[in-house]
């Protein structure tokens, strides 16, 4: 009895001091509570919800945080693991929540209309960032130029084949809002070459080891007639190449997104070029538009909609390019608050400083 | 083929017959051949070694997980983990070959021994606890998926040793290795399921586990070692797999388990256990890769492709159940 008293005790005091710190813990995250961090802007919270961790999200979180933590923002992070459901209540979380602004990374073009019209009534500004949501709502909005990479892909290959023979083209899974403008981008310059044809074209699903088997599949199919591979993206790419060295072959072979892998392909020569979408440039950018918006400080549309040209990658670059993604992070990450706001001012949001890129 | 029978001439009737015999004995062999031929008529490319090479060097890694899968089935179990189970020890394999680059056995025994005991923990789940093997075998999938994801940090392992793809791209006789895999695998299990105790007491298990008790059978042994095998072999499918491309990635092998699962019931093998074979298996497997190639080959477009798949697995199958009907 003597015990069960005292736990009791002990147990109730518990529950108070969780209480007290709970509510501390809803003062801290208040956006008025203080101002005083360093960077000399009001100190804000951005809510962010993401699709999933891919590769290109973990790399992305890498820069937001970094970007954060030099400009007076809090982070509350959350992943729907490719849920639409799970997004939603996140959102709706965010909104409840009171924070300042929230991004989006949709999982679906189509969806969160309730979330985006709550988010307005609430007067807390929505992004998307990465990939968009088909929403007129939307206050403000980063976005990589899909077409326009997958136009630079297939003119790199156009430039390589000098206009004419056969190429096969590796695409994202069919529906999805990469495959689509990336698709759309290459086959407004294919049409450019009426000499260039199209053997096959399917999907695989921007997945190395499926792009192994489809391409070994097409090799039998139309062997040396093959004259060069595009990819929608530099993993299919680089199962592309597996298969043709598997069959002692070699042909030309172009990416987008400038993966460690990808960008090494190019350096040895094995690819001739790709397309660079640095996410840790392209979201910490998203953050700081959102921190912009909700601050009042981006008020015209090329503020608020700024798009991400992904810079080509070619044998001229790739070293740079190398050095920001993989070899020399740690001080790519620490001028990246200087980067990004320079870049907010000059409007090229994609600019790192590569050769041949212009501020 | 009736009216043929009915007819008084000795010599015809023994023929139809035995037409009769061969096609209700060796349904899916000819369901086989007949995708073949087709592919072949219409190209001239399908039918070259080359092109049968490449077939079953994509046929490999699946191979190996599908007579895992045959062997679980056998017990009328399932395992619905072995593409998790890739997909963890594709990256655990890929971490240890960036780790110790120049001791690349080492990833090979990681990515064995973590499909191993994958493997191990859904056979003590399913013969000790007795969690049903549908619900044990999908929680590993969701924790091995989990822990993909937790070896990258939720990304795949780039930049890999050249070392790594040596595993799957040595050639011994003009083979490469995951082909050899997967020969040694179906010939070896093959005999064990004939010729050995062991595989006898598989199928005692599966066709009726009580009698296998009272007979003396160990079952709770004999369903732990199948699952355990699966999850080794899957262990060695995602290190063939890893290697091929050089890259660990946590999506690797996602649905692969339904690709073992349709070449397993393809082969003749039934889903209450008891009743299939290796060779059966493999048999399935063939026609799903001679499928995927032969499309591809003819470059129908992806979303017929599925359709076409769906249509002929079942059509297999109802073959297969039409002459399983009549071989009693």
């Amino acid at each position: 009895m003597k015990i069960t008293k005292g736990f009791a005790r002990i147990a109730s005091t518990g529950i108070a001091i969780l209480a007290v710190g709970t509510l501390a813990g809803c003062g801290a995250g208040d956006p008025s509570a203080n101002t005083d961090n360093g960077s000399g802007e009001e100190n804000i919270t951005v809510g962010i919800s993401v699709y999933d961790m891919s590769s290109f999200i973990t790399e992305g979180k890498e820069g937001i945080d970094k970007y954060a933590e030099e400009n007076g923002i809090t982070v509350k992070w959350n992943s729907a693991n490719n849920d639409v459901t799970t997004q939603a209540d996140q959102v709706d979380q965010y909104v409840n929540a009171g924070v300042d602004a929230i991004i989006v990374v949709p999982v679906q073009a189509d969806t969160l209309q309730p979330q985006v019209a709550a988010a307005k009534a609430a007067n807390i500004p929505l992004l998307d960032v990465n990939a968009t949501l088909n929403n007129d709502d939307v206050s403000a909005s980063v976005q990589p130029d899909d077409v326009a990479a997958g136009a630079q892909e297939a003119q790199m290959m156009m430039d390589e084949l000098g206009g004419e023979g056969n190429v096969v083209i590796l695409q994202g899974p069919l529906g999805g809002s990469g495959e689509i403008n990336r698709g759309k981008g290459i086959d407004q310059v294919l049409a450019k070459y009426p000499d260039v044809k199209v053997l096959a074209k399917d999907t695989a699903n921007w997945n190395r080891s499926e792009a192994v088997n489809k391409t070994k599949n097409w090799i039998s199919a139309f062997g040396d007639d093959i004259d060069g591979v595009i990819s929608q993206n530099d993993d299919m790419g680089l199962g592309a190449l597996q298969a043709l060295k598997e069959a002692n072959m070699t042909k030309p072979i172009v990416g987008i997104d400038g993966i460690e892998d990808g960008l090494n392909a190019v350096k040895n020569g094995s690819f001739i070029g790709t397309s660079l979408q640095n996410g840790t440039v392209e979201l910490a950018t998203g953050l700081a538009v959102a921190a912009q918006v909700a601050r009042g400080e981006a008020t015209t549309d090329d503020a608020m909609n700024p798009i991400y040209t992904m810079p080509a990658i070619t044998s001229d670059n790739v070293d740079d390019a190398i050095k920001h993604v993989v070899t020399e992070r740690p001080e790519f990450l620490g001028g990246l608050t200087e980067l990004i706001n320079s870049n907010l001012e000059t409007g090229n949001i994609a600019y790192e400083g590569l050769p041949g890129q212009e501020q | 083929m009736t009216t043929e029978a009915l007819t008084p001439t000795g010599r015809r009737r023994i023929d139809a017959k035995l037409i009769r015999h061969i096609a209700i004995r060796y349904a899916m062999v000819i369901v086989l051949l007949l995708v073949m031929c087709f592919f072949a008529y219409r190209s001239a490319r399908f039918a070259t070694p080359d092109n049968a090479i490449t077939i079953l060097v994509a046929a490999a890694p699946f191979a190996l997980i599908a007579i895992g899968q045959t062997l679980v089935i056998l017990t009328g179990g399932i395992d619905l983990s072995v593409g998790s189970v890739i997909a963890l020890s594709s990256m655990t394999g890929a971490l240890a070959a960036k780790t110790f680059p120049d001791q690349i056995w080492i990833a090979v025994i990681v990515s064995v021994v973590v499909g191993l005991i994958a493997g191990s923990i859904n056979g003590f789940v399913v013969s000790v606890i007795k969690v049903p093997p549908f619900i044990a075998t999908l929680g590993m999938l969701t924790l091995a998926s989990g822990a993909a994801y937790v070896v990258g940090s939720g990304a795949p392992i780039n930049g890999l040793p050249e070392s790594f793809g040596a595993i799957a791209n040595t050639r011994v006789l003009g083979l490469t290795i995951p082909v050899i895999l997967m020969i040694i695998g179906i010939v070896g299990l093959g005999i064990v399921m004939r010729r050995t105790a062991f595989g006898l007491r598989i199928y005692a298990v599966g066709g009726n586990p009580l009698a296998a008790q009272i007979a003396g059978i160990k079952t709770g042994r004999v369903l732990f070692s199948v699952y355990a095998i699966s999850g080794a072999l899957a262990g060695l499918s995602g290190l063939m797999l890893a290697s091929r491309v050089i890259t660990g990635s946590p999506t690797l092998g996602q649905g692969y388990e339904l690709d073992a699962i349709a070449a397993v019931v393809i082969g003749g093998a039934s889903l209450l256990g008891g009743r299939g074979t290796i060779w059966g298996t493999a048999l399935g497997l063939l026609l799903i890769q001679t499928l995927n190639n032969g499309l591809d080959i003819l470059t129908v477009p992806a979303y017929w492709q599925n359709v076409i798949k769906g249509i002929l697995i079942v059509a297999a199958v109802a073959v297969d159940v039409w002459a399983a009907k009549r071989r009693v």
